[in-house]
């Protein structure tokens, strides 16, 4: 089923385009990611797909319905630009937005509470949001978009400003609502956090798409033929190999056409080197992304 | 519509909690209190304690009588009216501080009239005091001594008792003291309530906005409803807290004012027409309307709550014009640039709920007026919502006038 569908979405802001004839699905209880560097019209995307902005032109379908009232109370939405009321106590700014997202205010209490200590911030509902740290007010404004139970989530930059454990516990949660059906997309210009997490992707530059698809496939589409190596000790002598390249603690054998990556680890186990690390190497979505863009611009 | 009255729920508890709110809602009931504390201690001599405090004890005048007919000074002036022989022991006097000033009167005074004042320094307020106050019944009493009845020269020295009288439509005069107070005090003071509720409301409104996009609460608050929705709940929650302040105001005023009933038997005299008060609510609810959207607006193009006031100033500014001419309106409470700021919409409602306060407005002026208040709030809404819409999520930079007029021009 699908949960977002956009048919040549445009936006300009005088003469920049800043969404450029955009089309995407994203299916029902997906983690979908919307890639680019800064500047490439996600934000602006997903501006209009909450209908905070109007489109130039083009379609949008959220859980099929047009962007406005029906389908915002079945969204949660993680702004880039976010906050809470300061002056509020946490617990007082969690109701009143779950309210104004449809949710019956005795209800909110409870749901509120579990959220909060799934992100460790359990018992902090009586404490004004301005005493709480950046990062606490950062998972805070995570709960506060889960809160209401929405059916699509769109987080605009999940794990800015979070430290390592925040983003381990922000990504646990991304699971959890994969797990239970609810369908994600996550937008970031940090594709490394995102790239194991994501079902499928689209990438946009300059508000224009791309890559757009699975992300295993895209992987695959242009992955190098070459395996990745840790082990101790030197790689000398190794038929097959057309090259070796040290990647931080890893090596990078890239390989002769007919040569296959099971012909390397047999040889490195007759060779009787401890391997700790054997992998097919896929390329970073940076990686990537930098070699479409650099061949588009050819 | 639920989410409308979501906000406005909001908007109403939580500025209800703020200790600016509380301060200026007690405020004013308090001074209030004071003022009946004060007229209640003092009995009718406070006229007297205040002159007291603020203009000092008068100390006496000297004066060199050249023309003969003010010496020697009659009993009922001679603590505070002393003569000299000459204009150096006046001179003298007036520098060893045993006077005041002092009076030289020529000669041909009977001829021109002319009295020269003496004092220290530039002495010329002093003189102009003298002269306002006392001088007058000195000369008037010491020139009729003899000549008249001590009745008539009582009624030449003190010629008129000015008693003010407003006269009703059907006739009917009121001329007491009480009276002037129950008819044009109060009212004008309730007008003047209004008007603070109005901008105490709307001043909310401003900064509210302004934390929220200050805060970045902004965006997320726009992902659950339309910025109209947003901007009616809180119109409407902080017209209702307006409301609720007035009303608290006229509680606590109806209490002083039973308190002070004995002392000034005022009670019985306050008599505001239904007309009067239905229009007051009238001008402040559409007055509040203006200046909402315009704070609204003010706050949504700033890029902090700073910001944001500073940008509203302009509004502020141009609405504090009325209370700048008050002089005029109490002088003449029709005349014409009173009526020209009585029709303009951003000066319209302050203008109109002071003249209601102390005078019959025309009917006709006060058609004109609504009419235009009206159209003016018809535009700030239309402009104000695109406005609102745009700025608010336009961080960390101010909207250019290009920008603004882009918006506008929008669909």
């Amino acid at each position: 089923m699908i949960t977002i569908e956009t048919n040549g979405l445009t936006k300009r802001f005088d003469s920049l385009v800043a969404v450029d004839r955009l089309d995407m699905e994203v299916q029902q209880g997906e983690i979908f990611g919307l890639l680019g560097p800064n500047g490439a019209g996600k934000t602006t995307t997903i501006r209009m797909l909450m209908d905070i902005i109007k489109p130039d032109e083009g379609t949008i379908r959220l859980l099929g319905h047009p962007p406005g009232h029906e389908a915002q109370e079945r969204i949660g939405y993680l702004p880039e630009e976010r906050g809470l009321y300061r002056n509020l106590k946490l617990m007082e700014c969690l109701t009143y937005l779950a309210v104004l997202k449809g949710m019956d205010r005795k209800l909110v209490r409870k749901r509120a509470e579990m959220l909060l200590e799934r992100v460790g911030l359990g018992g902090e509902g009586r404490i004004k949001v301005n005493a709480l740290s950046k990062g606490m007010q950062q998972k805070a404004q995570l709960v506060a978009t889960l809160v209401h139970d929405p059916e699509l989530v769109i987080l605009d930059e999940p794990f800015q400003g979070l430290d390592p454990i925040s983003t381990e516990q922000v990504k646990e949660l991304i699971w959890d609502l994969r797990e239970r059906g609810k369908t994600v997309v996550l937008s970031t210009h940090q594709m490394n956090q995102v790239e194991r997490m994501c079902d499928r992707i689209l990438l946009i530059d300059e508000g224009r798409r791309v890559l757009y698809g699975p992300l295993e496939e895209i992987k695959a589409r242009y992955a190098e033929h070459a395996v990745l190596v840790r082990c101790a000790g030197p790689l000398e002598g190794l038929v097959g190999a057309r090259r070796i390249e040290q990647r931080e603690r890893d090596r990078l054998i890239v390989l002769e056409d007919e040569i296959s990556p099971q012909d390397i680890l047999r040889q490195l186990v007759e060779q009787g080197i401890p391997v700790e690390r054997f992998e097919v190497a896929t390329p970073p979505l940076e990686e990537i992304f930098i070699r479409v863009v650099e061949e588009k611009d050819a | 519509m639920r989410k409308i009255m979501e906000v406005a729920q909001h908007e109403f508890i939580v500025n209800l909690k703020r200790p600016g709110f509380i301060i200026a809602t007690l405020a004013i009931p308090l001074l209030g209190l004071l003022g009946v504390i004060v007229a209640a201690y003092f009995g009718g001599q406070a006229g007297a304690f205040l002159e007291r405090q603020f203009v000092g004890s008068p100390k006496a005048v000297g004066y060199v009588d050249q023309v003969g007919l003010f010496t020697p000074p009659l009993p009922e002036y001679a603590d505070l009216f002393i003569p000299y022989p000459n204009e150096e022991a006046a001179q003298e006097a007036l520098f060893a501080e045993e006077i005041e000033a002092f009076l030289l009167i020529p000669g041909d005074y009977l001829d021109t009239g002319r009295v020269f004042a003496y004092s220290k320094g530039w002495g010329l307020t002093s003189a102009i005091s003298m002269s306002e106050e006392r001088i007058p019944p000195f000369l008037v009493d010491h020139l009729l001594a003899g000549q008249v009845d001590e009745d008539l020269r009582a009624r030449v020295r003190d010629p008129m008792n000015l008693l003010p009288v407003s006269l009703s439509p059907e006739g009917e005069g009121s001329e007491d003291t009480a009276s002037f107070v129950a008819n044009i005090a109060i009212p004008y003071a309730f007008s003047i309530l209004l008007v603070i509720a109005i901008f105490t409301s709307s001043g909310f409104l401003l900064q509210g906005v302004s934390e929220e996009k200050e805060n970045r609460v902004i965006e997320i608050l726009l992902s659950s409803l339309t910025p109209m929705e947003l901007l009616a709940g809180k119109i409407l929650g902080l017209g209702a807290l307006g409301l609720a302040q007035i009303l608290f105001w006229l509680g606590c005023g109806w209490a002083l004012i039973g308190v002070a009933v004995t002392g000034l038997a005022l009670f019985g005299a306050i008599n505001l027409e239904l007309m009067t008060i239905v229009l007051a609510v009238v001008y402040f609810l559409l007055g509040y309307l203006l200046f909402a959207t315009l704070m609204a607006s003010a706050g949504s193009l700033g890029t902090s709550a700073r910001e944001g006031q500073q940008i509203a100033g302009i509004f502020s500014g141009i609405t504090a014009i009325p209370f700048m001419v008050s002089g005029f309106i109490w002088m003449n409470p029709n005349s014409l640039l009173v009526q020209i700021l009585s029709y303009v919409p951003l000066t319209s409602p302050v203008m109109m709920l002071q003249r209601l306060g102390m005078t019959e407005v025309p009917p006709y002026q006060i058609a004109i007026s609504l009419v235009l208040l009206v159209l003016g709030i018809a535009g700030a809404l239309w402009a104000g919502a695109k406005v609102f819409r745009m700025g608010l999520l336009m961080y960390g930079k101010r909207p250019s006038v290009s920008e603004i007029l882009r918006a506008l021009r929008q669909a």
